[in-house]
């Protein structure tokens, strides 16, 4: 390209050859993309297709493939429940203590009920129920009292071989409106010692008892003396 | 702060230290406390009026003395699953030899202190749990 520019200003067109050099240089990337397309690699490529080309199935050894295991799921659906059973057909045989605790049994222990638990070491403890917490084997029972006026809460373990029985003294008259009675431990609404009415219900319990083993005495009677009468 | 349980003639001590841990003081657990009340057996003490108060007190209000704790508001777990848990923190004064200062004690306390060999206080707890 000819430069028409003057000689007393030399930088004149400088911006003019700059431009067209740029233009040029275009032209020639151009070119190179337009060869490039023209060489494009083999299509529809597919890694497979090298090893397709030297296989050899005589010199290959034959990998021996193990199933996968079983899927827990489709052997036991729920495998915590059916602990959880088990364990407590171990430690409840007869199913008196699951019973007494079921939430379809109309007769169960309620919060509110007052509550005798005999424990194989130590006293029995009695006292008003507050909570139950129920979570399979480890199902609790939190009771309060007042001894020597001072309280006292105790959990126990319903189903712990410690306990030998939980017998309910007295029912609430009405149901309780909450599943917690953590209010039972404000003074406004403390019910105090439980002492005299479980000694109460102690008493009873041994005269019905003791009624109970005369009549069934006195049957036993009666029938001997049929026996004796028949024979 | 700490209810006195014995007829020392402390009512409310502070705790001012446990001895061997770091933690919170449970049952059985040796601790040093301050007398901050003291027990007035004037009125109550009606057949034990003979003697005076200041010998029925046999500790003063700001004495460091040792005691041992007996009951805990906080839940205790025993081995077997249960839980215990008291409505109030309560303490027996003992001297430096481990004896009980006072005679007598109003109140249960934990059977914890078996564990601890801590029967001389057990001996005179009317009830224990």
């Amino acid at each position: 390209m000819s430069t028409p520019c003057a000689p007393a200003r030399p930088l004149a067109g400088l911006k003019h050859t700059l431009r067209q050099i740029r233009s040029e240089r275009r032209v020639q990337q151009r070119c190179y993309a337009t060869a490039q397309k023209e060489t494009m690699p083999i299509q529809n490529f597919h890694p497979g297709a090298i090893m397709r080309g030297n296989h050899k199935p005589d010199n290959m050894k034959r990998i021996p493939v193990i199933p996968p295991p079983k899927s827990a799921t489709t052997v036991c659906k729920d495998p915590i429940s059916a602990v959880t059973q088990s364990q407590i057909s171990v430690l409840d045989p007869t199913g008196a203590r699951t019973r007494l605790f079921d939430k379809a049994n109309i007769e169960r222990a309620k919060v509110g009920d007052i509550l005798l638990v005999r424990t194989k070491n130590g006293d029995p403890f009695a006292g008003v129920c507050l909570n139950v917490r129920r979570v399979g084997i480890d199902t609790a029972i939190l009771l309060r009292n007042q001894l020597t006026r001072v309280g006292v809460e105790m959990w126990f373990k319903i189903y712990s071989p410690n306990v030998e029985g939980i017998e309910v003294v007295q029912r609430k008259e009405k149901r309780a409106r909450r599943a917690k009675l953590y209010y039972m431990r404000q003074p406004r609404h403390d019910i105090g010692s439980v002492e005299n009415i479980v000694r109460q219900y102690q008493r009873q319990r041994a005269m019905t008892r003791s009624s109970e083993a005369k009549s069934r005495d006195a049957n036993s009677h009666k029938k001997k003396n049929n026996k004796r009468g028949s024979n | 702060m700490l209810n006195c349980i014995d007829n020392s003639g402390a009512a409310v001590v502070e705790c001012v230290k446990v001895f061997r841990s770091k933690r919170a003081a449970k049952i059985g657990d040796r601790i040093i406390v301050v007398v901050q009340k003291q027990r007035n057996f004037g009125p109550e003490s009606g057949p034990g009026g003979s003697v005076s108060i200041s010998a029925a007190n046999k500790v003063r209000r700001g004495d460091i003395r040792h005691a041992v704790v007996v009951r805990t508001a906080k839940q205790l777990q025993r081995p077997d699953g249960s839980v215990v848990k008291f409505d109030d923190n309560a303490c027996v004064l003992i001297n430096k030899g481990g004896e009980p200062i006072g005679t007598r004690l109003n109140g249960l306390v934990g059977k914890e202190l078996r564990d601890k060999k801590w029967s001389k206080i057990l001996s005179l707890a009317p009830m224990h749990l």
